[in-house]
This record gives structure tokens, sequence and C-alpha cells, in this order.
């Protein structure tokens, strides 16, 4: 049996996003005093105790936390959307087709700052059900960008469900469970990373724009909310310097994510 | 009926669903003024909040409506909002984004032909990385980098500047599309065909050629209008425009939850208005569209 080779591309963007993350978060949670020592740019304009790296490269880990959890939690659920689609089939495939077609149709940014505005109402009155700022967001930004990942899921299955070797395991008499655990699942896989990788980008992206309107609370600050902190004095003073590194970090993050995704993508179509 | 009608029906389906759904979100928010929650609102806040939701009263989700059409103001009165004053500021982000929409043509054509030059060359990485940074930017962050000109010295016109940064990423998506679509079509037999007969290059790509491209940019109009509108809240916030994305923003920061259930409705109003102009405009362009329309 062959293995299968990941494409030089996804391991280049895969180490992109790991090296990124890991050392903003060494350099914000266990070496703040070498951010704080070494940065050229300087401190930043309302925030006269930190300096410019430690704000925004301490913010980027945040940031890629929020992704990370909002991309596992929003292809959990278009995953389990489209399985349940799958099985019932028929007109409730149809209608639930239906369902996710609106809401992928709702653009994300603005539908995220109206679950924010309700989950920090609740948070407020105690009834998040032990959510803070943090898993508010996550779970906001999952409800708004599962519909992508459970259309995708659904075509794939689709797909796979008419291949041949399928219909023989059908044949031979295997069972719904047996068919997704022995055949569908592996060859659903890769195709299950590469969705996760490409929700990523949207979701750091519309954290970032979220948090920057001052909508989102988090701490510690991702880089949307530091850059929303501070954007009056960024008007008024020129933020080249504090905005272009920030911007440099995001683009990092979202060309990283983009070519893991592309890559393996790429890969799974080829199979 | 015919599939561009059930399309269409669809499509309108949405508006008083997102009404609908964002009535009875909004009108379940726990907001209060009593001492044990950690933050309280202002009372003319929830004063306005139970007032313009009508709360516990038949047909309350009826109220916003009922309000803005006899030219009541919804929310707060210092931060409120009058049936006139909203369509204004819409009006407003309309014309932002109608000149971003422009400005994005001239960006998709332009990088378009630069990638079909630079696929020959060198420079053919850069093709891919253009792509990758226009979608790695939020739109605050070009609006950021433009501000100090814009709002603190008023060298550029802060509409202007909105539509140009808003535009960018629309603009190289819509290229990226473009470019791809014009690759495809030209390796087809029927342009080789159309060759061989003698025509010119021009006329294969102005007679046969782009009108089988215009339908994959039909597809892509959805998307950029949604991104043109939602980039609006941004740089509508950064250079202090006072239009709809601006507004909306400042509703949700204040809790005009009346103001919010409005503007989303209009919002996504506004989404199916597009959508219903793509579908016309491929019942005209597109031949295939007709034949599934008979």
């Amino acid at each position: 049996m062959s293995t299968r080779r990941v494409p030089t591309r996804a391991w280049v963007g895969l180490v992109l996003l790991v090296g990124l993350g890991l050392a903003s978060w060494l350099a914000a949670r266990v070496f703040p005093e070498a951010l704080a020592s070494t940065c050229p740019l300087g401190t930043d304009p309302t925030h006269p105790d930190r300096t410019v790296c430690e704000l925004a490269f301490g913010g980027l880990w945040v940031s890629l936390a929020v992704g990370l959890m909002a991309g596992a939690l929003s292809t959990a659920l278009g995953l389990g959307v489209a399985m349940g689609a799958r099985a019932a089939g028929g007109a409730v495939e149809h209608q639930v087709l239906r369902a996710v077609d609106a809401v992928f149709a709702l653009p994300d940014v603005l539908v995220v700052m109206v679950l924010q505005l309700a989950g920090q109402s609740m948070l407020d009155a105690g009834h998040a059900g032990g959510l803070g700022p943090f898993g508010l967001m996550v779970v906001s930004l999952a409800l708004v960008g599962w519909a992508g990942p459970a259309r995708m899921f659904r075509n794939r299955l689709a797909t796979l469900e008419g291949q041949e070797f399928i219909a023989a395991s059908r044949a031979l008499g295997a069972g719904r469970w047996h068919l997704l655990r022995v055949h569908l699942w592996p060859a659903l896989r890769p195709f299950v990373l590469a969705v996760f990788l490409s929700r990523l980008p949207t979701a750091i992206l519309a954290e970032s724009t979220v948090s920057f309107f001052g909508i989102a609370r988090m701490e510690p600050m991702s880089l949307g909310r530091y850059l929303g902190t501070s954007y009056a004095a960024l008007i008024y003073e020129g933020g080249a310097r504090v905005v272009l590194p920030a911007w440099g970090l995001l683009v990092l993050l979202v060309l990283g994510a983009s070519l893991a995704s592309q890559a393996l993508g790429a890969g799974t179509r080829r199979a | 009926m015919s599939p561009a009608l059930v399309r269409l029906g669809r499509q309108l389906v949405l508006v008083p669903l997102v009404a609908l759904a964002s009535y009875f979100l909004m009108a379940a928010l726990p907001l209060t003024t009593d001492d044990d929650a950690k933050r309280q609102v202002a009372p003319e806040v929830l004063a306005s909040y139970r007032r313009d939701l009508g709360l516990g009263q038949p047909l309350g989700f009826l109220r916003p409506w009922v309000k803005l059409f006899r030219g009541e103001r919804l929310g707060t009165s210092a931060q409120g909002v009058t049936g006139d004053e909203l369509l204004w500021k819409l009006s407003g982000s309309v014309g932002v984004g109608l000149v971003a929409l422009v400005l994005a043509l001239g960006w998709a054509l332009a990088f378009a032909l630069l990638r079909a030059r630079w696929r020959r060359g060198r420079l053919a990485v850069l093709g891919d990385a253009l792509p990758a940074v226009a979608f790695g930017t939020p739109v605050f962050i070009p609006a950021l980098l433009l501000a100090p000109a814009v709002v603190e010295r008023g060298h550029l016109l802060p509409e202007l500047s909105a539509a140009l940064v808003i535009s960018v990423w629309p603009g190289i998506f819509l290229g990226t599309l473009v470019a791809d679509a014009l690759d495809t079509e030209l390796s087809r037999d029927y342009v080789r065909t159309a060759l061989g007969k003698g025509l010119s290059p021009h006329s294969v790509l102005w007679r046969h050629v782009l009108p089988n491209v215009l339908p994959a940019l039909l597809d892509a109009v959805g998307p950029v209008a949604t991104a043109l509108l939602a980039g609006s809240f941004a740089a509508e916030r950064v250079f202090g425009l006072p239009y709809f994305g601006q507004l909306y923003v400042l509703a949700v920061l204040q809790k005009q939850v009346a103001v919010v259930v409005v503007a989303t409705t209009v919002f996504a109003s506004l989404l199916v208005a597009v959508g219903l102009g793509v579908e016309l405009v491929r019942l005209w362009v597109d031949p295939r569209a007709r034949e599934a329309r008979t």
C-alpha cells in the first residue's frame, strides 16, 4: 500500500501557521519581556506602557486560536448537518440544503455582530452558560460559518456514495455505520482537513473586523481588537508604524491557511 | 413553474425570515437596569427597547415597521433613527458601494490583463500572491493607512476613499474569476475554429469569448455585493461617514435593538434585490437560463 504524500505547499502553509502561532504564544505568555525590550517599533500611542510588538505579535495567537476553534466547530457542525441530510435523503435533504443556502447567503460580519450583541447581553445577565467573550466569539463565528462546509461535505458524500466500491459494499450487505466507518470516513478525512483550513482565514478576518468595531470584548486582545482600541489615535497620529506590522501578520496567517487548504484540497480532488 | 421563478421566490422568502429571526432574537435579550446585573443598560435604552419592539403586545413584531412608516423615531432620541434618515443613510452607503463597484471592475480588468501577461514571465508568482494578500487584508487596514490623509489633513474625499478601500478585494476576486474563465474559454475548440476561419482575435474575443465569460461574472455579483456592503461598515467607521454602516455599528454598540432589527432586514432586502437583478440580467444575457425557463 502506498502512502499518499502531503504536498509541499501544504507543509509550507502548516509550518507557517503553527510557527507563527507558537512563536506569538511563547512571546506573549512565556517571554513577554523579550518583546518589550527589543521592539524597534516603539510604544503604542494609546497604551504607552506596552510596545507595538507586544500588542501586535502578542495578539496574533489570540486571533489564530479563535480562528482554529471557530473553524473546527463550524466544520464539525457542517459535517454533522451534511451527514444528517444524506442519511435522511429525499425531501428532508432538499429542505436542509435550502436552509444551508439561505444561511450561506447571509453576510458573515453582520450576523456575527448581531450574535455578539445577543450573546453579550446574555453574558451580562449571567445567562451565557459559562461562555466568556472568547467562547462567545467562537460560537458566533461557528454559527455563521457552518453552511459552506455543510454544502461541500454533502456534495462530497453524494459523489463518494455514487462510486462503485460503495455499491459493491452495499451489495455485500454492509450496513450504514460500516460504510461510514470503513469506506466513507477514510475517503472524506483529507477533505475535512482541507475544508477546516479553508474556514480558518474567513473566521480570522470576520473576528478581526467585528473586534475592530469594538463589539467583542476579548482579553487578551486579538489583532483586530488591538487596532480597534487604537483606531482614533491611528487616524490623527498616522498609524503606519502600528498598522503595517498587524497587516503583515494577518496576511501571513491567511496565506498559511490558504496554502495548506488549497494544496490539500487539490490533493483530495485528484484522489 | 420555471426554475428562475423558483429561485426568485426562494430569495424573496429570505426577507421576512430575516425580519422575524432578528426580531425574536432581539426580543429575547435579557436587557436590564437591575443592580445585580454586571452591566446595566441605561433606563432610556431599556424604555425604547420595550416600546419599539412592542414586547408583550399582539403583533408586536410589526411595531418597529409601523413606527418607521409613521415617521416616528426608533431607539433613543439621541441615537435613534427615523424612516427618512434610514433611507438617506442607506442611499449614502449604496452610492459608495456603486462607486466601489465601478472601481472594482477597473481593478478586475487590470488584474486579469496583468495576470495574463505575468503568466509567461518571472512575475507569475505575483499573480498568485496578490489575491492572497488582498484576501488577507480586512477593509479596515487600508482604511486606517489612508485615514490620516483623509480625516486629519482632508486631502481626499472620504466617500471616494471609502469606495477605493472597499473595492480592492472584490476587484481582485473578480479579476481572478475573469482571468480563469478567459483561460478556459480561449482554449476551447470554437475559438480555434473561429480564428481558423479568418476572424480577427479581437472579434473572437468580443463576439464569442466574452459572452461566454459573462455568466461566470454574474455568479460572482452576489458575493461581491455582500463584500462591498459589509466592507462599507469598516470604511464608514474609520472615515467617519454617517451612513448605513456607521448606523449599524453604533446601533449594535449602543444596544439600539429595534434599529438593529430594521437595519438587518433592510440589509437582507438589499442583497435580495441584488440577487433579483442578477437573475434578470442572467435571463437577458445567457441563452441557457432562458431555455431552462421555457
